[in-house]
């Protein structure tokens, strides 16, 4: 494996819903609780790691078409979507891996216009759980 | 999206205005329709990756409609009824009428309209240069 473009991640919704053509920018950023547990004896403070709390955010172009962009967002407000990420369109493998997640619905911009932009929606959504897979 | 495609079906949008006449190249001399104008759809400027895996691109084209000669009165009135943003003399509402371009792209729009001259065969001709935006 060598250093690759970030260009070509697959953004699928559900299971075969891919809506990589209306993604200008994805990150899965995976972060962890930290729990202080430093003592009255600790000279440096101490902590531990507790729950993941991961957040998938997505810049999107808007689609209203049926089964489309906003179509599977807005009618999903309020409960889970699964989504998976490849690094690379195309085989998952050791060195593409896949991630596959869960992400709360808490938020969706149907509406956002601007005079010179087209119309897009930036949305971050919270990972309630979140598999990485090999093949 | 399909260059030649796209510069075919600005054309034929183009053509929709009345006394119009369309060319994607800059012709060696100007033969305007009487009354009317001539429109040369450019090259489109490139930019790869508007979205992720090869899904769109963005371009831009730039639009030439020449109308008469610098002494030529009524050729300016002709200009402005092409720069209106609507009616059906205007290139913009003639352009933007299908923003799809059949098909071509997802979308576009015609962001600017400068005034200028341009000299063809050593005489110089009333201008109007249209910047088209497009994704797909």
């Amino acid at each position: 494996m060598a250093i690759f473009m970030g260009n070509k991640v697959a953004v699928v919704v559900g299971t075969t819903n891919t809506i990589t053509t209306f993604v200008n920018t994805v990150s899965l950023n995976r972060e962890l609780d930290v729990v202080d547990i430093t003592a009255m004896t600790d000279t440096v403070a101490n902590a531990i790691t507790g729950v993941e709390r991961s957040t998938l955010n997505l810049e999107l172009y808007n689609d209203f078409a049926a089964s489309s962009v906003n179509a599977l967002f807005e009618d999903a407000l309020g409960s889970k979507l699964n989504i998976k990420l490849i690094p690379v369109s195309g085989t998952v493998s050791a060195t593409n891996p896949s991630y596959s997640m869960s992400c709360l619905i808490s938020n969706w911009t149907p509406i956002n216009g601007s005079i010179d932009g087209v119309a897009s929606v930036s949305a971050s959504f919270p990972v309630t759980a979140i598999t990485k897979s090999n093949s | 999206m399909n260059p030649s495609t796209v510069r075919d079906n600005l054309k034929t949008a183009l053509a929709t205005i009345s006394g119009m006449r369309c060319l994607d190249t800059v012709p060696d001399s100007v033969n305007i329709p009487t009354n009317g104008a001539v429109a040369i759809v450019g090259m489109l400027d490139l930019t790869f990756d508007f979205t992720l895996n090869r899904g769109f691109d963005s371009a831009t084209c730039s639009i030439l409609v020449v109308v008469g000669r610098m002494s030529e009165s009524a050729a300016q009135d002709r200009l402005d009824a092409y720069l209106a943003s609507d009616g059906s003399s205007s290139v913009k509402a003639a352009i933007e009428a299908d923003k799809t371009l059949s098909g071509a792209v997802q979308t576009l729009r015609v962001t600017q309209a400068t005034s200028g001259m341009i000299t063809v065969a050593n005489i110089d001709y009333l201008s109007y240069r249209y910047e088209v935006t497009l994704i797909g």
